[in-house]
């Protein structure tokens, strides 16, 4: 319809959806036989074979009005659709079947997310706990990422958690002493020459 | 046997959506429908509202999301509806759609981050839905 195509366009005829730059006539053959019939009638006696069918005008007319329903914007449709009552209860029922019989194929993604996200509840007394909401993402391949600081739903449940008991907080410490002195203890012991002179006459 | 199955398998998937439910403070609800408002599964707290869980209540986003794609925007993606006491969180996945249900205060930003966990689940669904075809 308009004069300037863009590369645009390839991708959403690729997708089916109809827009502003969907042919309304899907076969144009149609609507140049409609024309011909009108300027000279000699022709169609000569070829009646070729003669446009009511049917196929009518067809033709109809996807347009079609076409043409499904690019209004219909405020006033909106209102339109009820659903019965014993029509949702089947259709629930169904659904749930349906659900039923799809295997173990969801059962194995659920626990890939179940993973991913961690379970507990929001806040659960780590700020830096992969498992807090903020604290962990899913990639499309799920892949898990880590960011250390992130945004968490419910922070005032996190800063109100209590203290730490003191005993552990002095093993921790204990712990890291030790662990701090023997690494700085480590040494490394010289005990023959690191460059070796090859025999070379 | 298969009834066993069945209620293993569903009860996993409910439990998946509580589990998102409890992740998100002031989240009331989670109800995946489709685009009729007739739900494939659903996880709520007491607090939620009865109003809109209906189907009525819950097919009018289906109706919007179509009519506001024909605004030359591009498809729409999701809508957020913000009342006063509660707000409205619906994520195009038609023929599904997700709706969240949440207190007027809650973050909409995580509400939305929900998203990306539920995608694999919506994506299984879907194969369902269109199963039925």
């Amino acid at each position: 319809m308009g004069c300037c195509y863009s590369c645009k366009e390839d991708l959403n005829s690729q997708s089916g959806e109809v827009n502003e730059r969907t042919h309304l006539l899907v076969d144009p053959v149609s609507n140049n036989t409609a024309i011909q019939r009108v300027h000279s009638d000699d022709f169609i006696a000569q070829y009646p074979n070729s003669l446009p069918k009511k049917s196929d005008e009518q067809s033709a007319l109809n996807r347009i009005l079609q076409e043409t329903a499904t690019n209004v914007i219909d405020v006033a449709a909106l209102d339109s659709h009820n659903l019965e009552q014993h029509e949702y209860l089947e259709r629930m029922r169904h659904y749930t079947q349906r659900l039923g019989a799809m295997g173990a194929n969801i059962n194995l993604r659920f626990k890939r997310s179940e993973n991913a996200v961690g379970v507990g509840g929001a806040g659960a007394g780590n700020l830096l706990a992969p498992s807090t909401l903020g604290g962990s993402s899913t990639s499309p391949s799920g892949r898990l990422h880590l960011c250390l600081l992130s945004d968490i739903p419910a922070p005032e449940k996190v800063l109100a958690e209590d203290h730490p008991n003191p005993e552990d907080l002095a093993i921790i410490s204990g712990a890291l002493e030790k662990a701090t002195k023997a690494l700085s203890d480590l040494k490394v012991e010289h005990r023959e020459d690191l460059v070796v002179p090859f025999r070379i006459p | 046997m298969p009834v066993s199955n069945q209620n293993l398998q569903l009860s996993d998937m409910r439990k998946l959506i509580s589990q998102l439910l409890a992740r998100v403070d002031g989240v009331y609800g989670i109800l995946i429908t489709d685009r009729d408002g007739v739900p494939l599964l659903k996880a709520t707290n007491e607090k939620v509202p009865e109003l809109a869980t209906r189907p009525g209540f819950l097919s009018t986003f289906g109706m919007a999301a179509d009519q506001g794609g024909k605004l030359g925007l591009g498809k729409n993606k999701f809508i957020v509806c913000l009342y006063s006491n509660y707000q409205v969180v619906h994520l195009n996945k038609l023929p599904l759609v997700v709706t969240f249900i949440a207190s007027s205060s809650c973050n909409t930003g995580h509400i939305l981050s929900l998203e990306e966990h539920l995608e694999p689940l919506v994506c299984d669904l879907k194969c369902a839905v269109n199963g039925d075809a």
